[in-house]
């Protein structure tokens, strides 16, 4: 079976000379809940960024639903949705314009988008904001319309790169109930980036940690948890930090 | 053209219309210009060296090159508020063409321009400003100006592209504004006294838009100077379209 995502040995090295992805190779098959875990500074938004389109790799390949970036971008991008890390919105247009302008850039009909906006309107619980200008919108707000654009076109995939900060437990709960939702009955890919661990324990099943820009570990959540901590049954904030405890010492022991 | 690259563009325009600051203000110096030059020196006009059009139709042509001056800069500062917020990077992963994002602002600026050409030239025609070859004076003169236009928002947008600071799209305008002081702006060449302003003019390009112009309104140049300018800036406006787009590989997403 042909993987959605099938990553490569891929590299990234910033012009400053930080090398930010070292080969990284992985595979996530149609439908999977994935979630990349790391350290801040450890490469997971340049792999978003890279593989999103955004930025460009140095080498390596990647596909996504079998297609190449380099052969057919535009395609690529219309499967594809982003929640990036900030906020990407106009602050001077109003909320459904802007939900509206989006569907329209990614080929819906205008009656299309105008049913879309109001779905998602009512999806991330934005009615009484939808006549407002992003720029008068709250912070929780302001990341619930983010996230709210990156779906307007049912995006096939989804990155999701530290979705949720920002935003109140309240929020949270409907982003995740929208975004399980989705994965569960439309077979949307999800690939996750989160520094909230217990959310990722919640709803992925499939995890790689990334650690200075090389995989250490590639497999399902209860695996990782396995290895850890084969004894005993820990939650995967604990299995990781417990690892990531591990890995610190054995490379502070080898470098003594 | 596909709809993506009409939305984009389209959404230029409607942020020309919301924020109109930069247009009506290269506006209202293109008529304050006009006003004063004419009311201030118009006098000379009699003199045969400015044809049968007068002072008037003689300084039109300032006008419409200072109107772009003064609204070139609206492109940068649609891409820079763009990149600011972070939208920028959502229009970037869309399926629209990459290079239509920093064409569409610009085309919808230049659009702008000649939409305030229009009216000025129809307030040149109400106050008596004569048009040579009629109707094709007019599509002549927005051709030019088009051109022109283009050229400066190109070069201020790919300046702000690589700057990243929204005050750089008026080094543009800055920079042009000299040469406008140093062609035959305020009298035909015959009433130039100095030797080296006259060589300078020659090397100068907004004399050849001028001086083109002067040809389509009042007959008071020959129609070398209007070819020669549009070849100039046709060329210049192609070059500065291709200077925004390559900047737009030194964006920081």
């Amino acid at each position: 079976m042909n993987a959605e995502i099938q990553i490569k040995g891929l590299f990234k090295r910033y012009p400053n000379g930080t090398q930010a992805l070292k080969g990284i190779c992985l595979e996530i098959q149609k439908g999977h809940f994935f979630t990349l875990l790391g350290p801040n500074g450890a490469g997971k938004s340049t792999l978003v960024k890279v593989m999103t389109t955004l930025i460009n790799k140095d080498s390596g390949n990647f596909t996504i639903a079998g297609i190449n970036p380099e052969t057919n971008l535009s395609k690529i991008q219309k499967i594809i949705g982003v929640a990036s890390q900030d906020n990407e919105i106009d602050p001077t247009e109003k909320v459904e314009n802007l939900l509206a302008f989006q569907g329209r850039l990614f080929g819906l009909t205008k009656p299309e988008s105008i049913k879309r906006v109001n779905e998602l309107i009512e999806m991330f619980q934005l009615d009484t904001e939808r006549n407002k200008k992003a720029s008068a919108l709250s912070g929780g707000n302001k990341r619930r319309l983010h996230c709210a654009l990156a779906l307007v076109h049912h995006p096939q995939i989804l990155f999701l790169d530290e979705p949720t900060v920002g935003m109140d437990p309240v929020a949270r709960a409907n982003f995740w109930e929208i975004i399980t939702q989705m994965n569960k009955s439309e077979s949307v890919t999800i690939f996750l980036t989160t520094q909230y661990l217990d959310e990722a324990d919640k709803h992925a099943t499939e995890m790689a940690l990334l650690v200075a820009g090389e995989i250490r570990y590639s497999g399902t959540i209860i695996d990782f948890k396995k290895m850890v901590n084969p004894d005993s049954s820990m939650s995967l904030d604990d299995s990781y930090l417990k690892y990531i405890k591990t890995l610190t010492n054995q490379e502070s022991s080898k470098n003594n | 053209m596909n709809t993506a690259n009409i939305l984009l563009i389209e959404r230029g325009i409607i942020k020309l219309i919301k924020q109109p600051s930069a247009p009506i203000m290269g506006f209202g110096m293109s008529l304050f210009f006009l006003l004063v030059y004419n009311a201030g020196i118009g006098g000379v006009g009699s003199m045969d060296a400015f044809g049968s059009g007068g002072y008037l139709s003689f300084v039109f042509p300032i006008t419409i090159i200072s109107l772009a001056m003064g609204s070139s800069a609206g492109a940068g500062q649609t891409l820079n508020t763009d990149m600011q917020s972070g939208y920028f990077r959502r229009l970037y992963l869309s399926p629209a063409p990459r290079w239509i994002l920093v064409v569409a602002p610009m085309l919808a600026d230049t659009i702008s321009s000649l939409f305030f050409t229009i009216l000025l030239i129809i307030i040149g025609a109400i106050s008596g400003v004569t048009f040579q070859f009629g109707l094709l004076s007019v599509l002549g003169i927005l051709i030019l100006s088009f051109l022109w236009s283009l050229t400066l928002c190109g070069f201020s947008a790919g300046i702000m592209l690589r700057t990243g600071q929204h005050q750089s799209a008026a080094i543009v305008t800055n920079a042009v504004f000299p040469l406008l002081f140093l062609s035959t702006t305020f009298l035909p060449r015959e009433l130039i006294t100095a030797d080296w302003l006259l060589d300078v003019s020659w090397g100068n390009p907004v004399t050849y838009i001028l001086e083109g112009n002067r040809y389509l309104l009042a007959g008071t140049s020959s129609a070398s100077f209007f070819y020669i300018g549009l070849i100039i800036f046709a060329l210049t406006s192609i070059f500065s379209v291709i200077f925004a787009l390559s900047s737009a590989n030194k964006i920081k997403i």
